[in-house]
Parts: structure tokens; C-alpha cells; sequence
């Protein structure tokens, strides 16, 4: 019994491996673009800016209030569909695209409450100072704000490597999607190819939960999951 | 109207209107049942990861470790087929009871983890009073520290309980016919992806603005005693 999960194992493992550099590729690109996009959108909302700050709003709403399921059917059969070329893309550039857009709103929540974390009293001694609004945010609120993102940032990062298994509906090969090709050679062991993937799943994903845990006691508890 | 009817033609998606009504039954009923069930083990988790004893603390962290870094999807699988080929009584269930099964396993560690900040946001000399006036565990239990754990609470449950709405969008994969089904259905019978997606995409956004507005209204009602007695 043993030896045929051993022999099992090391015959998939280099086509698993495959998908988990895929997977480890796509969540890199969604954490990597999204942060720079959920960047940007958390610095306009935590400035007030009129009408940015409700359009952005919107966006953070429509994405965090729909599941990633229906956000990544929506870039890959709507969006192809509407007509305008840049938008016909393939179903990889799709998953990719849907998930740092689904990254970014939950960045840019994290970024605002983190600028807005840092006491006031900074802000207004730095205009006292006679720095412009830019000098404020890039030389004392921002630093101070960063260290404020790490703990929340590295639980999304974690729920960012979890989503990158819905990306194996559309066909990404993934580990998710690896599994699946690799049971239809071995169809009588579908629970331990499963239970596999969840393994090595669990090898990326545990460190990270370890590291939120770490920082979260160095830089004080992240916000829970709460709505606004 | 005719470039309403050409992006969106309403009137496709009126024909599948009871279907949606179903796919939304479903959605809400899996829901429902794993958000009670998952409350419910989730104060069980909280409690055995806040005892002393190694014998119930080390369990429940590994569960909850085991669930917080594996995908949804994956347990979903695991669960489906797991469940009939390990359990006996599981051999006779239908989709939805394995969709609701993986839902709880997948949300209780998160419920859990909820409930033990909770508890733990209880402040020290409540507990320490009630002892002095002779309360047993049960007692403080009840009379004290739920109480008051539940209003700082509700807000993140109430976060969690929309994240959990969303998860049912996954029971589809499993051929459960819920809301995000019924999308897929309308176009795999038409090939009208807009009327298809965005019906559901809106559909959800509904069903979350009303559980944001909820929250609100929670805030506002608890923002008396139990938020300010904390800080």
C-alpha cells in the first residue's frame, strides 16, 4: 500500500511541480500588480479626493461584494464578448488580470486604514513644518504607515495563494489543475492525489500564516474581517 | 433601446428568472445551514484553543492551521470524495449535503478564531468579579463573557457570514444547482455570457450590500456600551 503512494508520488511529482510553479507565477504577478494598484486606489481614498474617493469606492464594493468565481467568469466570457480588441485575450491573461484586480481591493482597503492609523498629530507637526502635502505623506506617513501593511498584507497574500486554485475552472494549469489531469492517470487514488496537492499547498501557505502571526505581534493585531 | 437589449436583453434573463429564484434558494439555504453549524463548532473550536490543556488546544490549532492554508477548493474536493469512501452514513448524501459539509469545515477555524478574540476582548476584572460573587464556569460563561464577547463580535461575524456567501459560488464546481449555477446554465443553453454573469455578479452585490448595511446598523446599535468599555 505504502509503496504504491510512493510510487505514485514520485511519478507525479515532477508534473505537480509543474503547477506549482505556475501557481507560485500567478500569485507572485497578482500580489506584485495588485499591491501597486490597491496602492494607489487606498492613497486617493485616504486623501478625500471628490469623486475619486466614490468611484474607487464603488470598485472596492462591486469586487469585495461579488465572489472571485463570478469576477473571473465575468473577464473571461463578458469581457471577450463586449467587442473592443484588447479585451478578446486569452484565458491566462484573463485569470491574471482577474485576480490582481481582485487583489487590489483588498490592498487598498489595507493601505488606507493604515495611513489613516497613523495619529494625526504627524500630519499636522509636519505642516507646522511648512511641508506641502506630498513632502507630508512621502516623508512622514508613508514610513510610518508601511510597517502598519505587513501583517494584513501577508494574510492576503495567503488568500491570494487559495484563489489561484479557482483559476484551474478556466483551464490555468495549476496545481489544482495538475491534480485533476494527473487523477485521470490514476483514477483509483483520487483522494490521495488530493490530499497531495492540499500538502503541498500547505507547504507554501504555512510559512506565510507563520510570518502574519509573527509580524502581527510585532506590529500590533491586523484588522479582522469586517466590512468597511 | 435597442443597444440595452444588444449588451443586456433583459428579456432572456426573464425567461430563466425561476431558475435564478432556485440557484438563490440553494445559495441561501447552504449558507444558512453552514453558517449555524459553523457558529456553533466555532465556539467549540474557540474554547478548546483557548484551554490549557495540550490535549484540546493542539487539535484544534492544527485544524485550524490545516484549513487557513489549504484552498476552499481543494477541501471541497477532498470532502466529496472523501467523505463517501470514509464515512459509511455519507454514502447516500446528495451534493448539497457534501457542499455544506466542506463549508463548515472551511469556515468554523475562521468562526472560531472570531469567537476566541472575542472572548479573549473581555476585560480580566469582569471574569475576576464574577468569581468573587461565586459565579461557577458555566455561569460566568453565560451571565459574562458571551455576552459581551458576542457585541464585540458581531461585526467580524457579520464580515465572515458574507465571505461565507461568496464560498457557495464554489459548490457549482460540485454540480450543487446554486446561484452562480444558474448563470452558468443560461450560458451554457444560450451563449449570452453578459445576461448570464452579470445577473449573478449583481445578484451577490445585493446580498452583500444588504449584509453591509447590516453591519452598520450594528455598529451604530452597539456603538454604546461594549465598544466604549473596551477601550
Amino acid at each position: 500500500m505504502l509503496e504504491r503512494y510512493w510510487s505514485i508520488t514520485t511519478s507525479l511529482l515532477p508534473f505537480l511541480w509543474k503547477g506549482f510553479l505556475e501557481t507560485f507565477y500567478v500569485s507572485l504577478v497578482a500580489i506584485i500588480a495588485g499591491s501597486l494598484i490597491g496602492a494607489l486606489i487606498g492613497v486617493v481614498r485616504s486623501q478625500r479626493v471628490p469623486l475619486l474617493t466614490g468611484l474607487f469606492g464603488l470598485y472596492i464594493h462591486v469586487l469585495r461584494g461579488t465572489p472571485f468565481l463570478v469576477q473571473l467568469y465575468v473577464f473571461y466570457f463578458v469581457l471577450p464578448n463586449t467587442g473592443i480588441s484588447w479585451l478578446s485575450w486569452d484565458s491566462r491573461t484573463a485569470a491574471f488580470v482577474a485576480l490582481s484586480v481582485y487583489t487590489s481591493s483588498y490592498v487598498a482597503e489595507i493601505v488606507k486604514a493604515a495611513i489613516e492609523a497613523v495619529p494625526r498629530g504627524q500630519s499636522e507637526a509636519a505642516t507646522a513644518l511648512g511641508m506641502s502635502r506630498i513632502q507630508r505623506l512621502w516623508y512622514v506617513v508613508f514610513p510610518q504607515a508601511l510597517k502598519l501593511t505587513v501583517p494584513p498584507m501577508s494574510s492576503v497574500y495567503v488568500m491570494i495563494i487559495k484563489s489561484t486554485a479557482i483559476l484551474s475552472v478556466v483551464g490555468i494549469s495549476e496545481l489544482t489543475r495538475q491534480g485533476e489531469v494527473s487523477i485521470l492517470r490514476y483514477p483509483r487514488d483520487i483522494l490521495f492525489i488530493y490530499g497531495l496537492i492540499a500538502f503541498i499547498y500547505f507547504l507554501y501557505c504555512y510559512p506565510v500564516l507563520r510570518f502574519a502571526r509573527w509580524a502581527e505581534h510585532r506590529v500590533g493585531a491586523a484588522r479582522t474581517v469586517d466590512l468597511d | 433601446m435597442t443597444w440595452l437589449l444588444d449588451f443586456y436583453n433583459y428579456r432572456i434573463v426573464a425567461q430563466y428568472l425561476d431558475r435564478f429564484a432556485e440557484g438563490l434558494r440553494n445559495t441561501l439555504t447552504a449558507a444558512g445551514f453552514s453558517l449555524v453549524l459553523s457558529l456553533l463548532f466555532g465556539t467549540i473550536i474557540a474554547l478548546a484553543l483557548l484551554s490549557k490543556r495540550s490535549a484540546f488546544h493542539r487539535p484544534a490549532a492544527a485544524y485550524v492551521a490545516f484549513i487557513r492554508a489549504t484552498p476552499l477548493l481543494v477541501q471541497i474536493y477532498l470532502v466529496y470524495y472523501g467523505f463517501p469512501a470514509l464515512l459509511p452514513f455519507a454514502k447516500s448524501w446528495n451534493d448539497m449535503y457534501f457542499g455544506i459539509a466542506a463549508l463548515v469545515l472551511n469556515s468554523t477555524p475562521y468562526m472560531g478564531e472570531i469567537i476566541r478574540a472575542g472572548i479573549e476582548s473581555v476585560p480580566r476584572g469582569q471574569i475576576e468579579g464574577a468569581k468573587a460573587v461565586g459565579m461557577d464556569y458555566g455561569q460566568r460563561l453565560r451571565h459574562i463573557v458571551l455576552p459581551q464577547a458576542f457585541a464585540n463580535t458581531l461585526p467580524p461575524l457579520l464580515g465572515q457570514t458574507a465571505v461565507l456567501i461568496k464560498d457557495t459560488s464554489l459548490l457549482s464546481i460540485i454540480t450543487v444547482f446554486e446561484f452562480t449555477s444558474a448563470g452558468i446554465l443560461l450560458n451554457s443553453e444560450r451563449v449570452k455570457p453578459n445576461e448570464s454573469f452579470l445577473t449573478i455578479a449583481l445578484g451577490y452585490l445585493l446580498i452583500y450590500l444588504v449584509i453591509l448595511l447590516l453591519s452598520r446598523g450594528v455598529k451604530q446599535w452597539l456603538a454604546g456600551p461594549a465598544w466604549n468599555a473596551q477601550a
